[in-house]
């Protein structure tokens, strides 16, 4: 997962509609944090920068360059579960 | 001792009737007959009830869930209700139009097992010609919008061959692979003696799954289900007694796993006269081996009571006579003698016991 990826859900893992949850296959995966609205702009669309961006504008005073780690770091661990896709 | 959790997942066995014949299968010796099976509009409610319960999977089993013509009616009712829906299955009967209209009612994971990496062997094990078939099957499936899992069940027959087996897998490119050793209820507890493994292939296995582990990270998801007749502590079975999932067997028989139907002196409630919530919350079947005032000092006193829950009851019955006993897998108890006898190898004249469709 780099800052250009396009990441998407993998048919099968979905964010649960109303709890903190990744629905998979044989069980979930507990989301923490911001997680949850983190996956909410995954779309297969966008960039992991351009989610980011999009993300910036919702957290007041948070720094943009630091939540790009984190949510690259984010979702790099999705993806090695299968959760992600590209 | 009343539900102190919720459960996660509704096992589903829709119907009994499987064109497999599988030697291990873990369906009930006495099944179900077609015209006991629940139509559609309880199934229906079932679900809506789960869903209600806080329940997150279904997972639609059998026998095999095609031979129900209504399959797709029931996965858009779980999905309707909100469920996750997995489906585990033979393949057979499965076409490419049938398998869209299933994705299409709702289905995200569907689970096909292979029984050995050779034909021949494979089809000796299923007791019927399935494993071409489903080879067939895959770029199908492999088409839609579903997750993918490869089931390899395995045992004395075929662990030999585990690498090949995982190589067939891999070249499926599924989402998740699971490897299971048989566990010795139903079918496969007649085929006991054809299906343990021996010590050396045990001892093979092992590093071979962690392997395919390592390498697979990040591609394959790989779960392993361990040989319990070679542990020294049991398994949590089915996350404990009455506290993670509820089995509906196909005529609506609510059982707190699989195999609890051989457990004498139980009532069973049905889910066409109780609500599920009733089941779960107030039934004696469900508050049997709850907590741990049924178990034995032994168990009570011990610390891995929380993580075991006393081990599996239907074992317990099977293997000593008695429910209430400490699971023979444990170290601890008296019986884990018995044990070392049963993984003693037998001569392979035996004849395999296959189960009727």
């Amino acid at each position: 997962m780099t800052p250009d990826s396009i990441p998407q859900m993998t048919p099968g893992y979905r964010l649960h509609p109303t709890q903190d949850v990744v629905l998979i296959p044989e069980g979930v995966l507990e989301l923490s944090g911001p997680s949850r609205d983190v996956l909410l702009e995954v779309d297969g669309k966008r960039t992991v920068r351009e989610i980011v961006h999009n993300l910036a504008a919702k957290y007041e005073g948070a720094d943009e360059n630091e939540m790009l780690d984190d949510v690259v770091a984010l979702l790099g661990r999705l993806a090695e579960r299968g959760v992600l896709q590209g | 001792m009343p539900a102190t959790t919720r459960p996660q997942s509704l096992i589903c066995e829709v119907t009994h009737r499987c064109p497999l014949h599988c030697l291990y299968c873990s369906n009930p010796i006495e099944m179900q007959q077609s015209a006991a099976e629940l139509p559609a509009e309880v199934w229906r409610r079932v679900f809506q009830e789960a869903a209600a319960m806080g329940i997150l999977h279904l997972h639609l089993t059998g026998g095999e869930p095609l031979a129900r013509k209504d399959l797709a009616e029931l996965i858009q009712a779980g999905h309707e209700a909100g469920l996750y829906v997995n489906m585990v299955t033979s393949g057979v009967g499965m076409t490419e139009e049938r398998l869209a209209g299933l994705v299409q009612a709702g289905l995200e994971h569907l689970q096909l097992s292979f029984q050995d990496a050779d034909e021949a062997r494979a089809n000796y094990i299923a007791g019927t010609r399935a494993h071409a078939w489903k080879l067939g099957l895959v770029p199908l499936i492999k088409r839609q919008r579903l997750a993918f899992t490869v089931n390899l069940v395995v045992h004395r027959q075929n662990l030999d061959c585990l690498e090949e087996m995982i190589a067939l897998a891999e070249s499926l490119e599924p989402n998740r692979i699971e490897i299971a050793h048989v566990q010795y209820y139903g079918w496969a507890l007649k085929n006991r003696s054809l299906l343990m493994p021996t010590e050396e292939q045990v001892q093979y296995a092992l590093p071979v799954v962690e392997a395919a582990k390592t390498r697979l990270r990040g591609k394959i998801h790989l779960d392993a289900v361990l040989p319990d007749y070679y542990a020294n502590f049991p398994k949590a079975c089915v996350g404990g007694w009455g506290r993670q999932m509820i089995l509906i067997d196909p005529a609506g028989r609510a059982l707190p796993c699989h195999s609890a139907g051989i457990l004498l002196g139980f009532e069973f409630d049905n889910v066409r006269e109780k609500s599920l919530s009733w089941i779960w919350e107030q039934s004696p079947a469900f508050e049997r081996f709850r907590g741990d005032a049924w178990m034995s000092e032994t168990c009570r006193s011990c610390d891995r009571k929380e993580r075991d829950f006393g081990g599996c009851r239907c074992q317990a019955f099977l293997l000593t006579g008695d429910m209430e006993a400490i699971d023979p897998v444990c170290t601890y108890s008296p019986q884990h003698g018995l044990m070392e006898e049963l993984r003693k190898p037998v001569g392979d004249e035996l004849l395999p016991i296959y189960r009727n469709s």
